[in-house]
């Protein structure tokens, strides 16, 4: 299934929002946090996990969805979020810990929600992935539309709710497709040293659905896999699995000083790094031209920026509002 | 007068039941198709319907023990 | 004539119920009144509950809405929580509390939490009923309370049922919070012959559907001398001790918390101040849990109310052992808080 111009226009967009956005929220982080790195300090305290490189993963499968779909992810959030359509203000005033963020600065950066956009995460991996086989229980119950697509990253394949969520997609044949963003580290520990295949679309079979693997982190490619597994999804045809090959272009966790890399590895990725290179693509192919480009990253940019203004400007929240919400 | 019985189409061998709990006093206008008492066998309940409409009569209490097809009570 | 119809009603309106078919009836009427609510867990369809608390549901609702699963508690507990989410009222049942170690995160990380994180913009309307107690010998990993682990975890409400008539209207409470609940039913209090049941907690249940309002503590038995706070099996313990003193002479008050969060700390406060005297009775481990949390309740609001050391009566912190004559020697009974009484006496 080959992405429309518009389609890719779309991907593009997002991809150029979401790399901005993470760039300008280590901007943000970064402050107080020098010289010393005190994680509690400044206006973004706690930790932060940027999906820079990643975006592709994000636009290829969110380009299928309506904000019907539910979509779940966990402590990489920020590319999914925005590929869904979570509120841009919203969630960078979340981050901020803001009395204007999605949940008046309960959450957090892994605790994102919009409900509008059937958006959730959380901080533990593989969470996700069992509540999004209910929702698609919800829909076949109530009779209503919908996918889910539950995110995980290629070291949560071997938690126990991966499992347990596979095997309970596929006895109730549910329509949750399963992403598994392989960018090869869990942490510091790589994918050849924790996972006993070294694909995981070879542990779908396992599952009793089919599986998918993606090389090249690249949207197109991405696009046209998910598309397929979607429509037949759309149509009854049950979970599915799809490992995409991508790459962290940061650390696990801003502040990860990252010696656990081989030498040479950064660097070759960077060279690597998806979106100049879809850049590239759309304007050889025509879908782009410099001026539009600029004006597309301009816009983009220009998103962001009010994004990050709003969260500056909001307050916070008053320190007895923590006690609110424990219950509906 | 229909006799309430403990039911002879559950289980296949001479494993004894034991009345577990009646959900009404004796004396009480039960219904036709109301669940008026548990009993046990081995390891497995069985609520036990009324046969008919009328007065019960319980002629068995909690925790006796009875075979198959013992009469238990009698609704009138 | 008038009059012996009035009996008679009164008769067949006071059907007694076991605590298991007390829940599934509860369970059932609301699942016919409201399409969202389904049931799900292990053994819960044609067998209908280990425990019997699901008998009839797939009969008449069918296995859509009435689903066993696989072992999956990870699996089938966070879908709850995702149906829950997405506007659905599932009823799921964790067969032994015991074995929340496997499923801990998704009930207390997630159901739990994920009202708050969203800033109460998502509620997780669900029911987590689950059985708990010991005294039949099934050993340290099926014979836990585990109360003090769930009510000590913010975000869930903890509901504990003494008897049947609370159990029904608690169950109609829980279905339609529409927060995390989880439900508590003691194995012994079923009414299942097999697990040897106490008879006290079979009682009287109206046949339409009620509420017992979640968060709300009850005075079992009126008493001036000294208070017995307890919840589940505690609560027949300490009506039989109660029994036992009222023929010495000593007018015990029963007060069945029936929900441990929220705690009915005032309900409690206003019999200690009124008897002076404050035994608390739990079958979960002793320390760090539900005695400690009731006396620290009364020495933080008014430690003068106190005539006497507070007692607690507990299980000891020790895995529970298998052999009938150690489980029941560590076991809470009628006996201890009559010897707690002494003590406080001296």
């Amino acid at each position: 299934m080959k992405p429309t111009i518009e389609q890719q226009l779309w991907m593009y967009k997002h991809m150029v929002t979401s790399r901005y956005l993470e760039e300008s929220l280590l901007a943000v982080y970064m402050e107080g946090k020098t010289p010393v790195f005190n994680m509690g300090e400044g206006p973004i305290p706690g930790e932060m996990h940027l999906s820079n490189g990643q975006e592709p993963c994000a636009v290829g499968v969110c380009a299928h969805l309506t904000p019907t779909d539910v979509v779940t992810s966990y402590h990489r959030p920020h590319h999914v979020a925005v590929a869904k359509g979570v509120d841009l203000n919203r969630m960078v005033a979340e981050i901020m810990g803001k009395k204007t963020g999605l949940s008046g600065g309960r959450g957090g950066h892994m605790h994102l929600f919009d409900p509008t956009v059937n958006f959730s995460c959380a901080g533990i991996v593989a969470q996700g992935l069992a509540p999004a086989v209910g929702a698609m229980l919800s829909r076949h119950l109530q009779k209503k539309p919908g996918v889910a697509v539950a995110y995980l990253g290629e070291g949560a394949t071997n938690a126990g709710a991966f499992h347990e969520s596979l095997n309970l997609a596929a006895v109730w044949n549910l329509p949750v497709l399963f992403v598994v963003e392989d960018n090869s580290w869990g942490i510091s520990v790589s994918k050849a040293q924790s996972t006993a295949v070294p694909r995981n679309d070879a542990r779908a079979a396992g599952y009793g659905m089919p599986g998918v693997y993606v090389p090249g982190n690249d949207a197109d490619a991405i696009f046209d896999a998910a598309g397929e597994i979607i429509e037949r999804m759309r149509k009854g045809g049950g979970p599915a699995l799809m490992e995409l090959e991508t790459y962290r272009l940061a650390g696990h966790f801003v502040g990860d000083a990252e010696g656990y890399r081989p030498e040479g590895e950064k660097e070759a990725l960077q060279a690597k790094d998806p979106i100049p290179a879809y850049s590239k693509r759309l304007i050889e192919t025509g879908a782009l031209t410099d001026d539009s480009d600029r004006e597309l990253v301009q816009a983009a940019h220009a998103k962001v920026d009010a994004a990050i203004a709003f969260g500056r400007e909001s307050s916070y929240p008053d320190p007895e509002e923590a006690m609110q919400h424990v219950f509906a | 007068m229909a006799d309430v019985r403990i039911p002879t189409d559950l289980w296949d061998d001479d494993t004894q039941a034991v009345i577990t709990s009646w959900a009404y006093d004796d004396g009480t206008v039960v219904k036709e198709g109301d669940m008026i008492v548990e009993i046990m066998v081995e390891k497995s309940q069985f609520e036990i319907a009324a046969p008919a409409s009328g007065t019960l009569h319980i002629r068995e209490s909690e925790d006796a023990v009875l075979d198959r097809g013992a009469v238990i009570a009698t609704i009138e | 004539m008038a009059e012996a119809e009035t009996i008679t009603a009164a008769k067949t309106a006071h059907k007694r119920l076991t605590i298991a078919r007390a829940m599934a009836d509860a369970i059932a009427h609301e699942m016919r009144t409201d399409e969202r609510v389904f049931v799900m867990g292990e053994d819960i369809g044609p067998l209908g509950g280990v425990f019997g608390n699901t008998r009839g549901l797939i009969e008449e609702f069918g296995p859509e809405r009435v689903r066993d699963t696989p072992i999956s508690e990870t699996g089938f507990i966070g879908a709850a929580v995702g149906a829950a989410m997405d506007g659905m009222r599932p009823v799921v049942e964790l067969m032994f509390a015991d074995f929340v170690g496997v499923c801990l995160d998704i009930i207390y990380n997630a159901a739990a939490k994920n009202c708050y994180f969203s800033g109460g913009n998502v509620h997780v309307p669900m029911v987590l009923m689950t059985s708990t107690g010991a005294g039949y010998s099934d050993g340290g990993q099926h014979s836990q309370c585990m109360y003090g682990t769930f009510a000590h975890l913010p975000g869930m409400k903890v509901v504990v049922p003494s008897n049947s008539y609370d159990a029904k209207g608690l169950m109609t409470a829980a279905i339609r919070d529409p927060n995390p609940v989880i439900y508590m039913f003691h194995k012994r209090l079923q009414g299942m012959g097999w697990l040897g049941t106490e008879k006290g907690a079979t009682v009287a249940c109206p046949e339409e559907p009620y509420t017992v309002e979640i968060g709300k503590a009850k005075t079992v038995r009126e008493g001036v001398d000294i208070t017995i706070v307890s919840l589940g099996m505690g609560v027949h313990w300490a009506l039989q001790a109660a029994e036992k003193l009222a023929s010495d002479g000593v007018s015990a008050e029963v007060v069945d918390l029936r929900s441990l969060v929220p705690l009915d700390r005032d309900h409690v406060f206003a019999s200690v101040k009124k008897t002076g005297r404050l035994i608390v009775v739990d079958e979960d481990y002793k320390s760090y849990g539900i005695t400690g949390e009731i006396i620290a309740t009364i020495a933080e609001r008014d430690i003068s109310v106190l005539k006497a050391s507070p007692q607690r009566v507990a299980f000891p912190d020790i895995p529970i052992p298998y052999s009938r004559s150690m489980e029941y020697w560590a076991l809470p009974s009628a006996d201890k808080i009559i010897a707690a009484y002494q003590r406080m006496e001296r």
